[in-house]
């Protein structure tokens, strides 16, 4: 028994440094990309162009954050982009309408958890693929977009709401701002409440999380609902930033999303990752593709390299599963103490 | 040509454990050799490595003289070793011919596969092992212990010279026993090496020649079969004296009121189930495979859909919708399967411990960590499950000490009633008699217990009262004076409406 106590103290210190291990490789990547990119060109490491970095970031980061829940519990949300692109025109419609803008926002956020259901619908009543349903799902939402505004794009005069958009706070923009406060919200629901719980579960397995309590259909809906939501934000955002409302705004964003959160160690098999990584892998991407801007990389290229660095993530994520990493990591381990 | 297996120093660490740790022993041809040891000893990594799923840190092994390192599965099946793993490995989806055949089904001159042909050779095999299903049935539509089968036949199916066997007979009963035991026999009399692992003594008695003893990865000793006793083999495995598990046991005989009633369930295979369960009764259930015991425990936990008929809990009616419900109500359920229904694999036994009472250890939706990992560490030690951390990931335990964490998720909750579904499959004799000791205790707490086992002896010995069921209905009940193994079999296998 004395023995066994003994054991547990090792490895439970052995197991903090195997997790945090991971996260210091990942951050020791970021701080590599933007080196490399500040090595190339004086204008990457400026102030105004990591304020561009943020900006761009805070609306991807918010379907990334959706797509993170989702992806750790064994599902996955295809539509977020498409959704938020709908949310965009809705709302430039509402205020150009006369409504009041934060009324605008309110009812595009209510009106997205109807997209969220509907998704949720598919896959929890006539059980169909989340990838599938969601991919349906996606077009339903940009031909909606474009209906909405006759594939025009509609600009917005009221100034309270483009504030939201070029607001600064302590100098930083105000939707990374926005999108860091998600973050830290939702990061504690999965890592410290009930419910984040019931999504690691759910994820590494849906019929024994059933057998012992939780409503897998359940937890799978509202993290549709959640994804969705999150996405009318970013909609909101996308509008506020641009001064109008673009049916094209947030094309592929989806799968910048899901690029962070592999990235970030999310497993497409379920049942592992956490918002800190998807983080990271976050700004990983976004300081690679702004890079590759500032080097001036023509944009048919970058399309190759987001693409490539997707193939990374995959491989990444395939790599920490095998033993030959695991042993590198003990190794390093081993050298520490 | 006489075929052996040899292993020399064999050693294999994981992360925390020394899983094996110099393993040297000689098993040959024409004889069945029996690997004994508590949960964790290292009896299935044992095998692993002899079938390439793992790689020994140290050590050699030989085959025929021949030194042998596979680096795969692979390599190990076409060297003519197959290994039968404790937990199947069958591709749910696809048929029985599909699965047997998996590497090399029938092919036609242009590499088209003739799966008529194959049929015919898989119902071939099927008809030796006397099975009720055709070779096209999807494996997903077998029981457990059809899919046990299977999972035989594809090793039987590629002649190999070593056959191992990991816990073949936990999920099945005593007919389909009697059938793989003679067929085992004829294996062995063709002259191959046969390793077989269990934790049920009498097989052990029944079928084998040789016992190889393990503990905590070390080789202890090698007897004959024929020279020794089932008091010897315990105390060497476990390092003490046992003593007789049954007769130690301090029953219950106070019950109580009805707790839990059904009437005239019906749903998924059952028709018209009726039973009372006493506050500090246990009761069992007993039955062959498929006799429907373990879908009515999904009828009473919410698991599967009730079709019509009543359950009142504490004389009161209740409707139990999921097993949410039930839980709500007071009910457990340990499930028979431990790796579809009951372990989420790639999570922490903490984790795994605590899913029902998440509600519990937590305040306004915020789990309380200090509380979860203090109560982790207390089932952990009550069931001692043998690891170095509650941290470790379900998958990484054996067999029976995952077994003890689905045990151990109840203890934790407040309940009425437990429905223990098969709760010593793959659990080493000195954890079995603690769980029996527990099973006794709850019911002494005033809880009523539900007991479902395929070991007759189990059933006899621990249940009050043993409800009998075939078919879907029950048979029979018998009182704990009126039981015995040929009463409860001769139940079992009662044609309907006699
Ligand atoms: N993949 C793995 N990763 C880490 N540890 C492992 C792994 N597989 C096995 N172990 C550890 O190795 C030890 C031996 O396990 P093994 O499965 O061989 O036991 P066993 O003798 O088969 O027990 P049982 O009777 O319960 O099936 C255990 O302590 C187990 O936790
Ligand atoms: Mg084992």
């Amino acid at each position: 028994m004395d023995n066994n106590v003994n054991a547990v103290k090792k490895d439970g210190k052995k197991k903090n440094n195997f997790k945090s291990n991971e996260m210091i490789m990942m951050v020791f990547v970021l701080v590599l990309v933007i080196l490399i990119f500040t090595v190339l060109n004086k204008n990457y490491f400026t102030y105004a162009n990591m304020s561009n970095i943020l900006m761009a970031a805070s609306t991807i980061g918010l379907l990334a954050i959706g797509e993170t829940f989702l992806i750790i519990a064994g599902h996955v949300d295809l539509s977020c982009a498409n959704i938020a692109a709908m949310s965009a025109v809705i709302t430039a419609i509402l205020i150009n309408g006369g409504m009041s803008w934060p009324l605008a926002i309110v009812l595009v956020a209510a009106g997205s958890t109807i997209a969220g259901l509907l998704n949720s619908c598919l896959v929890n009543v006539f059980e169909l693929q989340p990838f599938i349903a969601t991919l349906a799902t996606s077009n339903v939402f940009m031909g909606v977009a474009y209906l909405a505004c006759s594939g025009k794009s509609l600009p917005v005069g009221d100034k309270g709401f483009n504030a939201i958009g070029s607001m600064r706070i302590l100098g930083i923009p105000f939707p990374a701002v926005l999108m860091v406060v998600c973050f830290v919200i939702f990061g504690f629901i999965l890592a410290r409440t009930i419910f984040g719980r019931s999504v690691y579960m759910v994820g590494g397995n849906a019929e024994a999380a059933r057998l012992a309590g939780l409503n897998p259909k359940m937890v799978s809906t509202i993290l549709y609902v959640i994804s969705a939501v999150l996405a009318a934000f970013a909609g909101v955002l996308m509008t506020a930033k641009m001064h109008s409302g673009q049916p094209s705004a947030g094309s592929g964003a989806e799968f910048d999303a899901i690029t962070a959160a592999i990235l970030g160690g999310v497993a497409f098999t379920g049942g592992t990752g956490n918002l800190a990584g998807c983080f990271i892998g976050l700004l990983i991407m976004q300081c690679f593709n702004n890079g590759l801007t500032v080097i001036n990389v023509s944009s048919f290229w970058q399309i190759v390299a987001k693409g490539l660095l997707l193939i990374v993530a995959l491989l990444l994520d395939f790599i920490r599963r095998k033993k030959v990493f695991r042993k590198f990591l003990e190794i390093l381990k081993a050298k520490e103490n | 040509m006489e075929n052996y297996v040899e292993f020399k120093n064999i050693r294999k660490a994981f992360v925390g454990v020394q899983a094996l740790d110099g393993i040297s022993f000689r098993a040959d041809g024409g004889e069945i050799c029996a690997l004994l040891g508590e949960n964790g000893a290292g009896k299935s990594t044992l095998l692993k490595i002899l079938s390439g799923a793992h790689q020994a840190d140290s050590g050699e092994y030989f085959i025929n003289g021949r030194e042998m390192k596979f680096h795969s599965p692979m390599e190990a099946i076409q060297a003519g070793v197959s290994v039968i793993y404790q937990e199947r490995q069958l591709v749910s989806e696809l048929s029985v011919t599909e699965n047997v055949f998996m590497e090399d089904l029938y092919c036609n001159r242009a590499g088209i596969v003739d799966f008529k042909r194959s049929h015919e050779e898989m119902q071939r095999i099927i008809e030796l092992f006397h099975m009720p299903f055709s070779p096209q049935t999807k494996v997903k539509k077998l029981s457990a212990a059809y899919q046990q089968m299977v999972e035989i036949m594809k090793a039987y199916r590629r002649k190999s010279q070593v056959i191992a066997f990991d816990e073949p007979t936990a999920p099945l009963t005593d007919a389909e026993i009697d059938i793989l035991f003679g067929l085992i026999q004829r294996l062995r009399d063709s002259g191959k090496v046969i390793l077989y692992v269990s934790h049920r003594l009498k097989e052990l008695f029944r079928l084998t020649d040789k016992i190889i003893i393990l503990k905590d990865g070390r080789f202890v000793e090698d007897v004959r079969t024929a020279n020794t006793s089932e008091g010897y083999l315990v105390s060497k495995m476990v390092g003490r004296n046992v003593g007789d598990t049954f007769s130690a046991l301090k029953r219950n005989d106070q019950m109580g009121d009805v707790v839990l009633e059904a009437r005239n369930l019906r749903g998924n295979g059952i028709h018209n189930v009726s039973f009372q369960l006493h506050r500090g009764e246990v009761l069992g259930f007993a039955g062959l495979v498929g006799a429907g015991r373990s879908e009515t425990m999904q009828l009473l936990f919410g698991g599967d859909k009730v079709k019509s008929g009543e359950i009142y809990i504490d004389g009161r009616l209740k409707k139990i919708r999921n097993p949410k419900d039930a839980i709500e109500e007071g009910i457990g359920l340990c499930p028979e399967d431990r790796k579809e229904q009951g372990l989420v694999l790639g999570r922490s036994i903490r984790n795994n411990l605590t899913i029902p009472i998440l509600n519990k250890i937590s305040r306004r939706g915020i789990i309380d960590r200090k509380r979860e990992r203090k109560l982790s560490k207390e089932a952990v030690a009550a069931y001692r499950i043998k690891t170095p951390s509650i941290e470790k990931i379900a998958m990484e335990l054996s067999g029976g000490n995952q077994q003890k964490i689905i045990l151990g998720r109840w203890m934790l909750a407040d309940l009425k009633v437990l429905i223990l579904d098969e709760p010593t499959k793959g659990i080493d004799v000195g954890a079995k008699a603690e769980i029996y000791q527990m099973v006794c205790d709850l019911a002494r707490e005033g809880l009523g217990v539900i007991f479902i086992s395929s070991e007759l002896q189990e059933v006899i010995n621990i249940c009050d009262k043993v409800i009998v069921m075939r078919d879907g209905t029950v048979t029979g009940c018998l009182d704990r004076k009126e039981m015995s193994e040929e009463g409860i079999l001769s139940l079992a296998m009662q044609e309907n409406g006699e």
